[in-house]
């Protein structure tokens, strides 16, 4: 007995030794290789969601075009991109926001990066970020996620403390704006006025959720149901059923968790006569139309931002997904690829301007910006630092609703980027 | 009407979930935090065997359900075996070993939208004046069978049988020659087998991620502990009593109640009645 | 020929028992050399970690080492398995942040005011759960975060999925250091008092055997109620500096991670020490931090040290080393 326990003491030993030498060897493997004078990027970010990959995609992908180019022309001298990538887990439940606020402040202060772009992306934890990113006066574009209308509300209030934030994902605010317009252009066309809403139990989207009801319902719509549904709920039958019997036409879910995809199999199950429109950010992927075999057939879907799917509109989403395509071997899943796509070539634009990388000079450099995005032209707000948007992709940013059809995402709104006009389901006719 | 039809859906679902899991905790008093990870590796392992190898959709059930219980086995015999009886010991190590499980297939990248299975059956069919899916209808029918099943193995056949005597009385049985660490083993992979199968009847509902292991381990301890640790009828009850309450809850307060009333029942179960519903009342053991 | 192991007293461990320590100078160093090293360990911590952001870090530890040392003075003082931490880290901080969002009373005020009034909700909730044992107490503690959590977003209050943020901060971090570094030392120490007082022999009586302990006509109820309000107040302390340390609230407060960690700290660190919990936290705090540089691998890796500590051994870094300090091995034939 005492021979055994202390063989296993010896196993212990070797356990903990081979933990050391893991350990001693990220240590080196992090502190090692660096580029002369690189402009570096601090990108927080869930990288165990695909949100965070999406992003973590878009970014990678233009800051290599950027390098094999040259890199920033910073007042003549010719400076690389440099991507440092730190987990936040911020997306995950039961996760501290500690936790992404400890890894943004690490990026600044350890990896010396110059900005923060891309994330975090949960808005609990981007809006608690600005009070990091001001205290340590870096600049940051959000471009994954965090659509709480909360982040300019601050920015605005406060601009001498929150100057350093900026958002290109953009806000419910003006993205319900132009989802009121899109579904009174539908009503025009197809004739049909009596809406069930079903939101995410999140700030963004239950703000999304009351503006809309009160949106349509001051343009004379029917909203029969307005139902908030907590995150990770994974039955929607009742939800369903109600809209059915009360005869909805439209189904406007608001989701941006994984889960809601067995909304629209249900759906489709149930065949609801009613046509889901809204965002629902986990079908914007390419692959669902696989996975769910079809069941999100003419669903039309919501993105924050253009660009994931080529219009011949906007020029530079065409070679946008095309090269995402060639690198990945599919088409850029979420808005996000696209908007942290284009959020680079914004800083590289803003620091050739700026011939300089201090904040100060970025930031004016940023809110004069004017440049064509994979979303159309990229301007912000000089108050609260909002990317301007809705309207021709020539003057504005903008959103795209896309709907599923024979497993592709074509674009039937706005009018001016789309390639299709909106389809009905068989059993609503 | 579907108030009825969707809370008995509902409540198979719950029951089907909470089976493992009182399975191995009502034979070695052992409480398996490993069960969500459990189950969504046999939803990730079919959904590779079924993409990735090339097997046809039953094959790699079967070969997936096998290999979890293998491991469930397995995770018994060569780690849990070392801290059995001591139960925050247990505990800890079986959600670690869980946690680590799934955030290994976090890593490897099974976080997008893709990953789902395909009903066995597809299309749905009016009942009773509510549309349905057939998948959803399969669900309470394998959940009846696996009860019956369940039933007549552990009260007719000799190894469900020394699983109830251990469970019954641990010292006579081993008296009776029925080693403990065995029988352990067993419900360990049985327990795994029953969450493989709830998971590929139940995972084509929707799509697998990695947070639905989490929502799995607590849906089970939750049924459990409502309904009683280590009684079957218990988990019955439970799962009625809790797949009703949500959709009620849904259907009449609205969907971000549903949690909420879930946790105040397993809350003032636990306060007043800690052994659960229709548990064997051990006064002394669970409250001064 | 056969050889096992024997493990012995040192000599001084033997001739510092009692009121002889003092008796030399060497003896009193020996007895006062871990306490020096703990104490002067934590307070010079700061000085040489390499950057800010670590120092940052080390406050974080600070905070879980609060929670883990209330976990373990729950768990293996009073018997009550409490993972509850969630349920401190956010009522404290909700308090805090409430305060001073709305009425913008100061840090100073704050902090002691959620304390103290956190201690007496979190004992409130948890009073008609006192008298259920083991494992259905950890249980239940362990819902009431993710409860509190769901009625905050269900009813939308408090900033709901929000969150407070700009609240008020420390000035700088050197004030966050050394103010809840010696709250640390104060505490534990503090602790180690209280349950080798009457107090602590009543507690550890009602771990070991509550009804021998009713029988000697002492309310239990009572004394579980002090501790679980000792307890509380420490928790509600580390989620109201927290709630401070970033200037901000939210539904992260109640997060899962508040009431696992204070385990693995007392697992890692050796439970039953009150110091070892600290020890643990201060070395698993700044290891998370470590390993993110893989990713979602990392919490991988973390489960597989906690599963292997538990599973291979289970005595704990602290009783390890009192092991080694007091007492040496060696070889003998048999």
């Amino acid at each position: 007995m005492k021979v055994k326990a202390l063989r296993m003491n010896y196993g212990l030993r070797l356990f903990l030794v081979s933990i050391l030498l893991i350990l001693i060897g990220v240590c080196f493997l992090t502190q090692g290789g660096a580029l002369a004078q690189p402009i570096v990027l601090g990108v927080p970010i869930s990288r165990g969601y695909p949100d965070g990959v999406d992003a973590e995609r878009g970014i990678t992908l233009a800051v290599e075009e950027i390098n094999a180019k040259g890199g920033v022309n910073v007042a003549g001298k010719m400076r690389p991109l440099k991507l440092e990538i730190s987990d936040t887990r911020d997306l995950e439940p039961g996760v501290p926001v500690a936790e992404a606020l400890v890894a943004v402040e690490r990026l600044i202060i350890e990896k010396k990066a110059n900005f923060i772009i891309g994330g975090p992306i949960r808005s609990e934890a981007a809006l608690a970020a600005m009070d990091v990113l001001s205290k340590h006066k870096t600049v940051s574009i959000l471009s994954a996620g965090v659509l709480s209308p909360a982040y300019h509300k601050r920015i605005a209030e406060n601009y001498d403390k929150y100057k350093y934030c900026f958002r290109t994902t953009g806000s419910v605010i003006p993205m319900i704006g132009g989802a009121v317009n899109t579904f009174e252009s539908i009503r025009a066309k197809k004739g049909f006025d009596k809406v069930f809403i079903m939101v995410q139990d999140v700030a963004h989207a239950r703000a999304a959720g009351t503006s809309l009801k009160e949106g349509l319902e001051k343009k004379g719509w029917k909203v029969l149901g307005y139902e908030v549904y907590p995150t990770g709920t994974t039955d929607f039958s009742v939800g369903l059923s109600k809209a059915k019997e009360g005869q909805a036409q439209y189904l406007i879910p608001w989701f941006d968790m994984p889960e809601v995809s067995i909304l629209m199999k249900q759906w489709y199950d149930m065949k609801v006569p009613a046509l889901p429109i809204g965002y629902i950010h986990a079908l914007q992927d390419e692959g669902t139309w696989k996975a769910t075999e079809g069941k999100v057939a003419y669903s039309v879907v919501l993105y924050a931002k253009a660009g994931s799917v080529a219009t011949k509109a906007i020029p530079l989403s065409e070679g946008f997904v095309a090269a995402h395509k060639k690198k990945y071997g599919m088409e850029p899943r979420s808005e996000w690829t696209s908007t942290s796509y284009t959020v680079v070539y914004i800083l590289k634009d803003a620091i050739e301007r700026a011939k300089a990388v201090d904040p100060e000079a970025i930031i004016s450099a940023l809110e004069k910006t004017d440049l064509m995005g994979t979303y159309g032209r990229v301007r912000f707000d000089h108050k609260s630092h909002q990317i301007i948007e809705n309207g021709d992709p020539k003057e504005t940013a903008v959103g795209m609703w896309a709907q599923w059809i024979d497993g592709k995402r074509v674009i039937v709104f706005p009018n001016k980027i789309a390639t299709r006009s909106l389809e009905l389901p068989p059993w609503m006719k | 009407m579907h108030i009825l039809i969707f809370g008995l859906v509902n409540s198979v679902i719950l029951a089907l979930l909470a089976s493992g899991f009182a399975l191995v905790y009502g034979v070695s008093r052992l409480a398996n935090f490993a069960h969500g990870a459990l189950y969504i590796l046999v939803g990730f392992s079919t959904w590779l065997f079924l993409n990735r190898v090339g097997i046809n959709y039953i094959g790699s059930i079967v070969l997936s359900i096998l290999i979890v219980s293998i491991i469930g086995g397995a995770i018994y015999r060569f780690l849990l075996i070392r801290v059995k009886g001591m139960p925050d010991s247990e505990i800890i190590a079986s959600l670690s070993i869980g946690i680590a499980i799934m955030e290994l297939f976090r890593w490897r990248g099974f976080i997008s939208e893709a990953y789902m299975l395909p009903p066995f059956i597809k299309g749905s069919v009016n009942l009773l004046g509510v549309m349905i899916d057939w998948q959803r209808l399969l669900i309470i029918g394998v959940g009846l069978a696996i009860m019956v099943s369940l039933w007549l193995f552990t009260h007719h056949t000799k190894v469900g049988l020394s699983l109830r005597a251990i469970a019954q009385d641990k010292h006579a049985s081993m008296m009776s020659g029925i080693e403990p660490d065995r029988t352990a083993v067993i419900a360990l992979a049985m327990g795994s087998a029953l969450a493989g199968i709830s998971a590929v009847v139940i995972l084509p509902l929707g799509n697998i991620t990695v947070e639905t292991g989490y929502m799995v381990l607590i849906n089970a301890i939750a049924v459990c502990i409502v309904g009683g640790l280590g009684s079957w009828a218990g988990v019955f009850a439970g799962a009625l009593l809790l797949g009703f309450s949500q959709i009620l809850a849904t259907a009449l307060l609205g969907p971000h109640w549903q949690m909420v009333v879930v946790l105040l029942f397993i809350i003032i179960t636990l306060i007043i009645k800690p052994s659960g519903l229709l548990g064997r009342q051990k006064e002394l053991e669970e409250r001064v | 020929m056969e050889r096992r192991k024997e493990r012995l007293d040192r000599g001084i461990k033997v001739r510092t028992e009692g009121i002889y320590a003092i008796s030399s100078w060497r003896g009193i160093a020996y007895m006062a050399f871990p306490t020096i090293l703990f104490v002067v360990g934590l307070l010079i911590l700061p000085l040489v970690v390499p950057t800010m952001a670590w120092q940052r870090i080390i406050v974080i530890a600070c905070l879980f080492a609060l929670l883990a040392l209330v976990f373990d003075f729950l768990t293996n003082f009073v018997g009550i398995v409490c993972l509850g931490g969630a349920f401190f880290t956010g009522v404290g901080g909700y308090i805090s942040g409430l305060l001073n969002s709305a009425w913008g009373i100061p840090i100073i005020f704050t902090i002691p005011v959620a304390t103290i009034g956190g201690a007496l909700i979190c004992t409130l909730f948890l009073l008609p759960c006192l008298p259920i044992r083991g494992i259905y107490f950890a249980i239940v503690s362990l819902m009431y975060p993710l409860l509190f959590a769901r009625v905050i977003q269900a009813l939308d209050i408090f900033g709901g999925t929000d969150g407070l943020p700009g609240l008020s901060t420390f000035p700088n971090i050197w004030v966050e250091l050394y103010l809840i570094l010696p709250i640390i030392i104060l505490l534990t120490f503090g602790l180690k008092r209280i349950v080798s007082e009457d107090f602590g022999i009543v507690l550890r009586a009602i771990r070991d055997n509550d009804q021998a302990v009713r029988a000697s006509n002492i309310n239990i109820t009572w004394f579980k109620t002090k501790a679980v309000f000792l307890g509380s107040a420490i928790g509600c302390l580390a989620g109201a500096y927290m709630a401070h340390l970033y200037g901000w609230v939210g539904l992260s407060l109640f997060a899962l991670d508040f009431s696992i960690f204070p385990i693995a700290a007392t697992v890692v660190g050796g439970g039953g020490t009150l110091v070892g919990p600290v020890i643990g936290a201060f070395i698993l705090a700044p290891l998370s931090e470590m390993l993110r540089a893989f990713g979602p691998l990392r919490v991988v890796f973390y489960s597989l040290i906690l599963a292997g500590l538990v599973i291979f051994s289970t005595q704990g870094l602290l009783p390890y080393l009192e092991r080694k300090y007091h007492q040496f091995e060696r070889w003998t034939e048999v």
